[in-house]
């Protein structure tokens, strides 16, 4: 039981950083921008709201600095995308080379230094529940923001006019601009509002998981959280899934000597004990979410194309209003 | 009186600025960097002093530029390549990866004579990640999966793959996560200068053989036909299919290439993040040498210098390595503005407009 309880509650911890970005993310794509910044904009949002909290002495205005950074990140993106039509997948990729390098060279001097970060809410009665209660009734603020953002961000997209309109400058920009909708002001928007959320999911490591800063410390988490978005065709409860799934896998990792002893109880076969010991390796296991995401997108696409996928189908097309 | 700026597609770009693009947008990516370099108090003249003229006037300087573009170039024509055919290969930094491991596998493990070692080496690493390479091509053609995400996936899963190996089945006897050192045979033997190793001849070979292959046979016409207009070179009778494999195919195994040389000529054993995001850079490197394999290669060696240099840098100046990756994205940065302006005009005009928009934005043509 301990095993189980305890990987659930350090699933909800690695989930809120991939669900914030994720969903971040999938506003920016279904205005039909794409960005492969995630990584470098979570890594900013990690070092401004750390060296912010600190600076400041204040956890929520580090996290709010945090959130800057990465809109900052990505205002550099959408004037590049958006205003000068440049390639989103090389203005993206230089996003993240750019916040690996930026945060490396001048993180250097926060390097070491900790902070104390969130502290966890339990819920009353809500905490007490078995199990469950300590996992998801027993976390920080930031778990509690992500967890309700899910379906506020629904509802935004699926469920308001605001909503309709991203999605129409995603699938058919063109059309949308003849019907009054204003093009660019949704993409800016959108490709800012999705760097703000990836900026919280950094600053979220920083200052409620690891409580200090260090160099590439996002460890590859913004890339999982462009995967998760294709990996949930771009809905947000599938998103919330795939958060939750990835960041156990995740969370398993860390107690896969656990898991292991307790898969093989009463096995004793070799070839299966080599085998689980294989698949259990947590450097293995790491490689799960990547092999995941190419299985799925593999599976998918075999019986339909992107549109059918749920993608919109301006991604990545820069949209430039004809002449008069 | 509002300045209203009006974006006009040019018909043609004006040829300085085809030659003068890439040179200015080093030279501004330079300049910004001066501004973190002025942060931490250090002289950006002398640091790019250090970087671009003592390299050069120095035989080990020299030495680690070679070797240090040998990689860059490889995995900038595995870039490059897909890229002419209009696919985007980001998974050049995995297939280094993936030739890295199985070429170390072998110099670890078999004992035939040294040439005889070092060319079934090659072959294997670059079979091994032209294989890897063209999962996302087979993918693409067959399926439409997105080649940018399976590739770049498929680049997570194997550095992370690396790692299990270096802590399992191919750790060294050091207890390091690294593998034991290559026997004598299975390395690089060096010309010149200690640290010049062979491969760099690799430079030559693949500059030639590639614009041969791009501007030469029949495959490189219709890699180019198809990267530039699809739908004629379907009409045409041109398979995408089969070359949306086969760029993937090349490029794997020139980056698997890339990696084996890296370890068997520089580092002389395999261990986690042997390379500096050298498939990374390749996406630089293949941008601004997008107009021929020629230009690719001085791209290489512009960031060869870059790297090398900033190495020394780090270590004589105190400046952070990090510096190179921000100069690289910044050169990337300016790229995209450039090419803008390579494509449009701008046309600045004073006088009064109805209702130019708050945002931003782009008004008026493609």
């Amino acid at each position: 039981m301990s095993i189980i309880a305890g990987t659930l509650e350090s699933t909800v911890r690695l989930a809120t950083p991939l669900l914030l970005a994720a969903m971040g993310e999938v506003i920016a794509e279904r205005s039909g921008v794409l960005n492969l910044g995630v990584e470098g904009m979570m890594l900013a949002g990690a070092l401004a709201g750390f060296a912010g909290a600190i600076s400041t002495g204040s956890l929520w205005l580090g996290f709010a600095i945090g959130m800057v950074a990465g809109a900052a990140l990505a205002l550099l993106h959408a004037v590049l995308c958006i205003s000068l039509k440049a390639d989103q997948v090389i203005s993206g990729i230089m996003l993240t080379l750019l916040g690996t390098g930026v945060t490396t060279y001048f993180g250097r001097a926060w390097v070491g230094r900790n902070v104390d970060g969130f502290d966890q809410i339990p819920l009353p009665l809500l905490s007490d529940i078995p199990v469950v209660g300590q996992a998801f009734f027993s976390v920080t603020a930031l778990d509690y923001l992500s967890l309700s953002l899910v379906p506020v961000i629904w509802y935004l997209l699926f469920r308001t006019n605001v909503g309709s309109e991203i999605t129409a400058v995603g699938e058919d920009p063109e059309t949308a601009d003849t019907a009054g909708v204003p093009v660019f002001r949704i993409q800016y928007a959108c490709v800012l509002l999705g760097g703000a959320l990836a900026g919280g999911a950094g600053a979220q490591l920083s200052l409620a998981f690891t409580n200090f800063w260090g160099v590439e410390m996002t460890a590859g988490r913004g890339w999982i959280a462009v995967a998760l978005v294709i990996f949930a065709q771009w809905h947000i409860w599938r998103l919330l899934v795939g958060a939750y799934l990835f960041a156990a896998i995740d969370a398993l990792s860390f107690r896969s000597g656990a898991v292991r002893d307790a898969v093989l109880s009463g096995i004793d076969i070799a070839a299966v004990e080599s085998a689980v010991d294989f698949l259990l390796n947590p450097q293995v296991m790491n490689t799960y979410p990547y092999i995941m995401t190419v299985v799925v997108l593999w599976y998918v696409m075999r019986q339909g194309n992107l549109n059918e996928l749920g993608g919109p189908s301006a991604l990545v097309d820069a949209y430039s209003r004809e002449q008069d | 009186m509002t300045p209203a700026i009006e974006v006009e597609s040019r018909e043609s770009t004006p040829r300085w600025l085809d030659y003068g693009a890439p040179v200015l947008t080093i030279l501004a990516a330079l300049f910004v960097a001066a501004i973190p370099l002025l942060w931490i108090g250090a002289n950006p003249i002398l640091v790019y002093e250090q970087i671009f003229l003592d390299s050069l006037l120095d035989l080990g300087g020299i030495a680690d530029i070679l070797t240090t573009a040998t990689p860059l170039f490889l995995a900038g024509l595995a870039v490059y390549i897909p890229l002419k055919a209009g696919l985007w290969n980001i998974g050049a930094e995995g297939q280094l990866y993936v030739g890295a491991i199985v070429g170390t596998y072998i110099g670890l493990n078999y004992g035939v004579p040294s040439y005889v070692l070092l060319v079934l080496m090659m072959l294997a690493s670059g079979l091994a990640a032209a294989l890897y390479g063209a999962i996302p091509g087979y993918l693409r053609a067959e399926h439409d999966v997105n080649e940018i995400i399976s590739s770049l996936m498929l680049t997570f899963a194997a550095t992370t793959f690396t790692g299990y190996l270096l802590r399992g089945p191919l750790q060294g006897r050091g207890g390091q996560t690294a593998t034991d050192r290559l026997p004598d045979a299975a390395e690089l033997p060096t010309v010149l200068h200690p640290r010049l190793h062979v491969g760099v001849g690799i430079l030559a070979i693949a500059a030639v053989l590639g614009t041969l292959l791009l501007t030469r046979t029949r495959l490189g016409y219709e890699i180019t036909f198809i990267g530039s207009n699809p739908a004629a070179a379907k009409q045409a009778g041109i398979s995408s299919y089969k070359i949306y494999i086969l760029v993937f195919l090349i490029g794997g195994f020139l980056a698997g290439l890339a990696g084996i040389i890296e370890i068997a000529g520089v580092h002389g054993r395999l261990f986690e993040s042997f390379s500096p995001g050298y498939g990374f850079t390749a996406v630089a490197v293949a941008l601004l040498g997008r107009n021929g394999v020629f230009r690719v290669l001085l791209a290489a060696l512009f960031f060869g210098v870059l790297t090398a240099g900033g190495t020394t840098v780090a270590i004589t100046m105190d400046v952070p390595n990090a510096l190179v990756d921000v100069i690289v994205a910044l050169t990337i940065l300016f790229l995209l503005t450039a090419e803008f302006i390579t494509d449009y005009r701008l046309a600045v005009t004073f006088g009064s407009k109805p209702d130019s928009g708050s945002e931003p934005s782009v008004e008026g043509s493609a």
